[in-house]
């Protein structure tokens, strides 16, 4: 099997054996790099937080020369900005609070939704997968194919059926081949799928990429020129850009290939074109099953007998049912014995597979959405809540004094929530967008880098927390300042002189 | 006639259970344009007299009138409304805030007015001129003397044209020096503008820049100021 892509795993790629101590320990493992880098990002935008603050106070003096009452309300908005600014370290450390745990909040929030995602999405079209039950590697007889087709006709409720069997339907066969017999080496050897060409441009394997939307219409409309120049000759095969690399071929090459698991048969390759770098074919080949079946004819052509794996070619089939429904009532035909026999086969989905693995950690994922998320957003009002509390307490007097010159008390309280109010909302917001615009970046870095690894390209945090992020820092804002400017609206200004002087 | 009237005033406090009796059958007249200084030992209810008049307070019982308004009864938020247009505030302590330079300090109580942004400049360079800190006012509180501080405090208080000024202890945290600036300005502002000055004080010095002397003792009016309830 070639490393990056196995058609027999999941898409996720996710093992259901994990035990719940290791996931416990990378779980530990996981916090702790997440609150580090956390706070190296918040120190890092740190700078961003106040530059953010001055030029909006720069903003506000530009108004505070205008004609009232805008000049006037800008002016008194700008007492939030000295006071903010008054004790730097105290706000500088607010923010840096707010902005791990809103990155910790937006994290588990991309995970939980993820998640969610994958697993509604049980509801809609599935791709299922039929392997031999009791062998690894699954070899089935060839005639499966067209058996598990009659199946689905006669045996599935019409309602169930994909409108088109043959265009939701494809097999899989691993054929490896080397160029020369005497020494194998890793330059030398290929391992090929072979496939029915139509399959790629049914869209059958754009959950492995090979669709418009991953790769682009440039990339897609050159991977459909040469499927179609596939189609052309029987020998024509398609040969990943990373493993040309290896091998030193290039496109147009024609090379033999001696068969590894079908000892005794050559293939007679052209290289007609080449799966991206870095995709998930990129190491890969494909030729055409037709070759295989044609190769296994002609041995039979040319030594009178059957070739050993001709009745075992038949690796994998994939078929794209319309619901989850259609799978299970399939499922329960195909994994019955009566069904299939010899040798008998077992028919999986690919989100079923991991729907069963989420099963698992149910309890892990509703105790981060329902107990983790909670407790993290009543720690951000507590944090804001302190901050302000200490600032009222040390503004105490100069709050009666703005109070005894007419200030009015909601006013008063007005410019305590807003200082809560801006560090809430820059926390939440500088915080969830680097999470969200970080990846991205060092991802299109790699790429403009010509580095193939697409660690991120594989999670995603929904778009939705570039708004959340901002909104809730307004509410812990909010929340947490709510007590302290309630105390500040109190003040009785008679108390704070009798006591003073 | 009076421009401040109090008349049978009383004001208890309650600690706890207990009720602690401040200020008892108090009337008092101020007139127009005089400069009353408000003496008496520590405890006699001076600062909270004053807090009354000038509308930081509701009293237990009795009446004041300031100007033409009856302010024992006003709400809070009516009371600070009222207090930004018709009550200047001196402090022993000046209570500028520290964040705001002299000028903005000054300005700020006119924030809260429907005047112009020109309106608003001119009023607190007058101000400012009067104490004699033009060229101060682009500094911060903590760039300036406790007596620059206290002349800041002064032009705050006149910078809205109040009906009354009220200073507690003004003089308090300032030297000699400084006092006697604090005290010539106060008088500048009944010579020259016509103010009407209340200003609690311990020290008879202080007092005697006053027109006239009023003697607080356990809440009551005592001496030759001290008017009948018939009045
Ligand atoms: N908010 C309050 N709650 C309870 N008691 C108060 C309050 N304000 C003042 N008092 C009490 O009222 C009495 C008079 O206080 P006040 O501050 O008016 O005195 P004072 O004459 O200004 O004294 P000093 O010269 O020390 O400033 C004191 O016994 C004081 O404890
Ligand atoms: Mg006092």
């Amino acid at each position: 099997m070639p490393p990056g892509f196995d058609p027999t795993l999941n898409p996720a790629g996710l093992s259901p054996d994990f035990s719940l101590l290791e996931l416990g320990l990378y779980a530990g493992m996981g916090l702790f790099v997440v609150l580090l880098l956390l706070t190296l990002l918040a120190l890092a935008t740190l700078p961003i937080f106040f530059l953010a603050l001055f030029i909006l106070d720069f903003v506000l003096r530009g108004f505070q020369v205008s004609p009232d009452p805008v000049g006037k309300y800008a002016k008194l908005a700008g007492l939030v900005f000295r006071s903010l600014r008054r004790n730097l370290l105290r706000t500088a450390l607010t923010y840096v609070a707010l902005f791990v745990l809103t990155g910790m909040l937006t994290l588990i929030y991309s995970v939980v939704s993820f998640l969610g995602k994958l697993t509604s999405e049980k509801q809609a079209q599935q791709m299922v997968i039929v392997t031999e039950k009791f062998a690894i590697p699954s070899m089935m007889p060839p005639g499966y194919a067209s058996q598990v087709k009659a199946v689905i006709r006669d045996k599935l409720p019409k309602e169930y059926q994909p409108a088109d069997i043959d265009k939701n339907f494809m097999t899989w066969s691993f054929v490896g081949g080397s160029l020369s017999l005497e020494k194998r080496t890793q330059e030398n050897s290929l391992f090929l799928f072979a496939l029915d060409p139509d399959a790629v441009l049914n869209g059958m394997m754009s959950e492995q990429g090979l669709s418009p939307d991953d790769l682009g219409e440039a990339d897609w409309n050159e991977l459909v020129r040469v499927i179609n120049i596939v189609k052309e000759d029987k020998r024509n095969i398609i040969v990943g850009e990373d493993r040309l690399q290896i091998m030193g071929k290039r496109v147009g090459d024609e090379m033999t290939l001696y068969g590894l698991n079908y000892p005794d048969i050559t293939f007679e390759c052209k290289i007609v074109g080449a799966f991206p770098a870095g995709s998930r074919l990129g190491t890969g080949a494909a030729m055409r099953y037709d070759y295989l079946q044609a190769k296994l004819d002609e041995y039979r052509a040319l030594k009178g007998k059957e070739h050993p794996t001709t009745t075992r070619c038949l690796n994998l089939i994939w078929v794209r049912l319309p619901d989850k429904e259609s799978y299970e009532r399939l499922a329960a035909i195909i994994n019955d014995p009566a069904t299939f026999s010899s040798p008998a086969v077992k028919m999986e989905t690919f989100s079923a597979a991991i729907g069963s693995f989420l099963e698992a950690y149910k309890d892990i994922f509703w105790g981060m959405k329902y107990i983790i998320m909670p407790a993290i957003m009543v720690i951000m009002c507590l944090v804001i809540g302190i901050t302000i509390t200490i600032g009222v307490r040390e503004r105490w007097t100069e709050m009666a004094v703005m109070k005894v010159l007419g200030f009015q008390p909601w006013q008063v309280m007005g410019m305590i929530v807003s200082e809560a109010v801006l560090i809430g909302v820059f926390g939440g917001m500088l915080s969830t967008w680097s999470v969200y615009f970080l990846p991205m970046a060092i991802n299109s870095a790699l790429k403009a880098a010509k580095v193939k690894f697409s660690f991120f390209d594989s999670f995603a945090c929904p778009p939705e927390i570039i708004i959340y992020g901002p909104a809730l820092g307004i509410l812990v804002g909010l929340v947490g300042a709510a007590l302290p400017s309630w105390n500040a609206r109190k003040v009785k200004v008679s108390d704070v002189f009798s006591q003073v002087a | 006639m009076a421009i401040v009237e109090v008349r049978n005033l009383y004001k208890s406090f309650t600690r706890g259970t207990e009720s602690i009796d401040v200020l008892m059958d108090l009337s008092l007249d101020v007139e127009q344009g005089e400069f009353v200084a408000l003496m008496g030992p520590s405890g006699s209810g001076k600062t909270t007299l004053l807090n009354l008049i000038a509308g930081l307070d509701n009293p237990t019982r009795g009446t004041i009138m300031v100007g033409d308004m009856e302010i024992s009864s006003l709400s809070e938020s009516e009371l600070a409304h009222w207090r930004t247009r018709n009550v200047g505030f001196v402090f022993q302590f000046y209570n500028l805030l520290p964040v705001l330079t002299a000028y903005e300090n000054v300005e700020l109580p006119l924030l809260l007015l429907p005047l112009t942004r020109e309106q608003r400049r001119h009023q607190v360079e007058n101000a400012l001129g009067l104490v004699g800190l033009t060229e101060r006012m682009g500094h911060r509180p903590g760039q300036l003397s406790g007596g620059q501080c206290q002349r800041v405090g002064i032009a705050r208080a006149i910078v809205t044209d109040p009906t009354i000024i009220v200073a507690d202890e003004p003089t308090g945290a300032l030297d000699a020096k400084s006092a006697d600036d604090a005290l010539n300005l106060l008088e500048l502002l009944r010579s020259e503008l016509k103010k009407t000055i209340i200003m609690v004080t311990h020290d008879p010095h202080a007092a005697g820049r006053a027109q006239r002397i009023v003697h607080l003792e356990k809440g009551r009016l005592v001496g030759a100021d001290a008017l009948t309830t018939a009045y």
